[in-house]
């Protein structure tokens, strides 16, 4: 372990939307959240980017990860119930602010 | 006795003395090569000293008990005890010590892990979560021991995030609309499990009651605990298509 880790930029209850970065060979970032927005629930802990860490790049900053609430209408098209929500944990170089 | 046939196939003919030929019953009907190689692995690990066939029957003992009764003496603790329940959602693992299991030493055996970061989801009447991993197939196995095999299955994981109430339904599990219905989909460090609504007509009851209501699907979001319900329902098995014939048998594939 290193020790060094990049600032979080994300607090719960901030909008954010999830980035559809380029990944060669590996990645936890599924296709169904990117471009996606949602609202951060939790902030879960530091560490590695999975990016990362497959690589075995222990010399890499660590960075937040972060629970992020979605709503299915907003995930799927057509999705018929209000209410019904998905939560997936991402860190946070995935994430950019999304206001409003 | 015959001596003049060849000993070293295992599925030569035994002649018992009684004039008869039996052959020899094959131990499973079919294997894996996942498993012959498990097995090659295995020998050729113990041959190179790198464990003892003793540590890996200790290990294989411990692996193939570990089940969800520490899950659902969790659940049960919480639903009796308010304090414990507070303790459940903001300290999940040191809670987990309290019921006898240690995130930081799941085996027993030395082996460390990397995951030290459960998160309980509290249920309420109008918020139902069930869990999913749709990346490969994350489970809390020192509370819930090993999941299912339709857990792990291409069927559950991708259809469960885009048809949560349908693939409930095919569990049996119907929710109002006026009920959310939250995903986790479980695809880094973390893992989760359920904390169920506490039922209906189980007042009065002992830890011991009701831990055996809260089933290892009541834990995963498929199925809601009842009174009289002790069992998880049994999913259905459909036989391999093309399985892989052993040698001389009937069954053998031309």
């Amino acid at each position: 372990m290193s020790g060094n880790s990049v600032p979080a930029r994300f607090n719960v209850g901030d909008r954010v939307r999830v980035r559809d970065l380029p990944n060669l060979f590996y990645t936890r970032t599924q296709m169904y959240v990117r471009g996606a927005t949602g609202v951060v629930a939790e902030r879960t802990y530091e560490d590695l980017i999975p990016e990362d860490e497959a690589w075995n790049r222990d010399g890499a900053p660590r960075e937040q990860f972060y629970i992020v609430r979605f709503r299915q209408k907003d995930l799927w098209s057509g999705y018929p119930f209000e209410t019904d929500t998905l939560q997936t944990e991402l860190p946070d170089r995935w994430l950019e602010p999304a206001g409003g | 006795m015959s001596h003049d046939h060849d000993h070293d196939d295992h599925d030569h003919d035994h002649d018992h003395g009684d004039g008869h030929v039996h052959p020899a019953a094959p131990m499973v009907e079919e294997i894996t090569d996942f498993e012959v190689l498990e097995i090659a692995v295995c020998e050729l690990a113990i041959e190179k000293g790198l464990f003892t066939a003793e540590d890996h029957r200790r290990f294989t003992e411990w692996a193939e008990q570990i089940g969800p009764a520490a899950g659902s003496r969790l659940v049960a603790k919480a639903w009796t005890d308010p304090a414990y329940k507070a303790r459940v959602l903001s300290d999940p693992v040191g809670a987990c010590k309290e019921i006898g299991i240690d995130w930081a030493e799941p085996t027993g055996s030395g082996t460390p892990s990397d995951y030290m970061n459960l998160r309980v989801l509290e249920d309420t009447p109008t918020l139902h979560h069930v869990i999913v991993c749709t990346l490969c197939s994350c489970y809390p196995r020192p509370l819930l021991g090993h999941s299912p095999y339709w857990y792990r299955s291409p069927n559950y994981r991708r259809r469960l995030i885009r048809w949560p109430r349908q693939v409930l339904a095919e569990f049996g599990l119907v929710l109002p609309p006026e009920v959310e219905v939250r995903v986790e989909d479980s695809n880094q460090k973390c893992r989760f499990m359920v904390l169920p609504v506490r039922p209906e007509g189980t007042d009065g009851w002992t830890e011991e009651q009701l831990a055996e209501i809260v089933t290892r699907d009541t834990m995963i979001g498929v199925a809601l605990p009842r009174p009289g319900r002790t069992a998880d329902d049994v999913r259905p098995v459909h036989k391999a298509r093309r399985p892989v014939p052993h040698e001389g048998g009937a069954e053998a594939h031309p």
